[in-house]
């Protein structure tokens, strides 16, 4: 065991601080607290302890007050707690164990068995911390390999279309921006920074269903009949039938979000949208969010029946309501992300 | 005659004590020779009715911890017996105990102070 690990050791009399300290001192760093409000204060500092040896009965803080604190401050799971007592009250040492301590040794204690004790559990929690840290890695090498796989499908079904796979990723960042924007400005329509990233991160599969309109309609260069209209709109729930059928592709909230976005990125304000004919707030703002981003990526973009607009020209559109009906909450955070939507479009 | 061997006659594990300290035979006398000093601070009325429980439950726990660290067993079991009567509620039974191991207490104590 290098000396790089540190042992706290928490007691109010000297002695048995001083005992315990040769115990370990030759293969540990030794930190002292004299009673348990210095300990949270070492704990506090960020200080890394491998081992606390908490005596219970203390002035100030007790024992039991030292584990409470750790329980509040979630450190308990990663510094092991010996608790070293003479006290025998069964009930105070449940209460220690209860509250995470990994072990109680009364005093008085044999010094080669607290030595073996400590040290095996110390090596077991760096062991257990090594393998946390590994599995989180490779948790996040698959989450990013899902995401790619995801934007590589989406990309694939965007060239089918004749566009490239960029599309899916200005959508994604649109999405990202103008739904932070809309987060920050509207209390009703707050979500969390990690919500937002799995809603951007989801709206790539916004057009999955397009796999499945022939050629001969989802390229033509002209205006589309009414029934070649009917069966564009298809795209919305075949999307969705094709996202039921690879759900363990990405996890739980980026599938419910996508095949929400899928199915509704294409109702409006005042309901006169498709599939469901959804109205305002029905619709949900992740769905609204994507529709204007999807519209305005549409408009300053050349597709096979129209050349690209510029950005004044796209959002006078959209204001105007020429390509649809939208949330004016939206509109109004679209307004205000302009520049930025500019210099990252 | 040396500390141990004096403190040993008077029923102290001396042995274990020695094997708590790593065989630190220096170290277990340094700690000794702390302990009267931690008695006077802690300062337990002899009659323990001028005292409030609570504070007596800490101080004698206190010393019940630190005596068995420094295995002088007769100090040890008569604090586990007093701490162990206090929290039942039971002073007056204490209160004997802690009046009958008085007397060694202040063998162990002297003896310690005369070989500082």
């Amino acid at each position: 065991m290098g000396r790089e690990n540190t042992i706290l050791i928490v007691d109010d009399i000297e002695i048995n601080r001083i005992i315990l300290a040769q115990i370990f001192e030759n293969d540990y760093n030794i930190m002292e607290a004299c009673n348990g409000a210095q300990a949270i204060e070492i704990i506090n500092s960020g200080v890394e302890i491998s081992a606390m040896l908490l005596d219970l009965i203390m002035p100030e803080v007790d024992g039991l007050g030292v584990l409470k604190e750790m329980n509040r401050s979630r450190i308990i799971s990663r510094i092991p707690v010996f608790l070293i007592t003479a006290a025998n009250s069964e009930e105070m040492l449940l209460t220690g164990y209860q509250l995470g301590a990994i072990d109680v040794i009364s005093k008085p204690f044999m010094s080669h068995f607290l030595k073996c004790r400590v040290d095996n559990i110390i090596e077991l929690y760096r062991h257990r911390n090594e393998l946390e840290k590994v599995i989180a890695e490779q948790v996040e090498r698959i989450d990013n390999m899902n995401q790619s796989m995801v934007e590589t499908l989406a990309a694939v079904i965007e060239f089918r279309d004749c566009e490239s796979g960029e599309h899916v990723k200005r959508i994604s960042r649109l999405t990202r921006i103008l739904m932070t924007k809309v987060s920050k400005l509207y209390p009703e329509y707050y979500l969390p920074h990690s919500e937002i990233e799995k809603i951007a991160r989801s709206s790539v599969l916004h057009d999955v269903g397009k796999i499945s309109i022939p050629d001969r309609i989802l390229n033509k260069p002209g205006k589309l009949t009414s029934e070649e209209f009917e069966v564009m709109k298809q795209h919305t729930v075949k999307g969705c039938d094709i996202l039921q059928n690879i759900p363990d592709m990405m996890d739980e909230g980026i599938y419910n979000y996508s095949y929400d976005i899928c199915r509704h990125h294409h109702e409006r304000w005042d309901g006169r949208g498709y599939p469901d004919g959804l109205c305002g707030d029905e619709i949900s703002i992740w769905a609204q969010v994507v529709a204007v981003a999807d519209v305005y990526d549409a408009l300053t973009s050349e597709r096979v029946y129209k050349k690209a607009f510029d950005h004044e020209t796209a959002v006078k559109m959209i204001y105007n309501g020429e390509c649809g009906a939208f949330n004016p909450k939206v509109l109004c955070a679209f307004r205000k992300v302009e520049k930025e939507v500019i210099r990252k479009h | 005659m040396r500390l141990l061997d004096e403190l040993r006659i008077l029923g102290a594990n001396v042995d274990e004590g020695l094997n708590r300290f790593m065989g630190n035979a220096a170290l277990y006398e340094r700690m000794l020779a702390k302990l009267p000093d931690m008695m006077s601070k802690i300062a337990i009325n002899d009659g323990f009715e001028a005292e409030d429980v609570n504070d007596l439950i800490e101080k004698t726990h206190s010393i019940k911890g630190v005596t068995g660290n420094l295995s002088l067993t007769p100090l040890y079991e008569a604090y586990t017996k007093i701490v162990d009567l206090l929290r039942m509620g039971n002073v007056e039974e204490a209160n004997r105990i802690y009046l009958e191991v008085l007397p060694v207490q202040e063998e162990i104590l002297a003896r310690i102070r005369n070989c500082q």
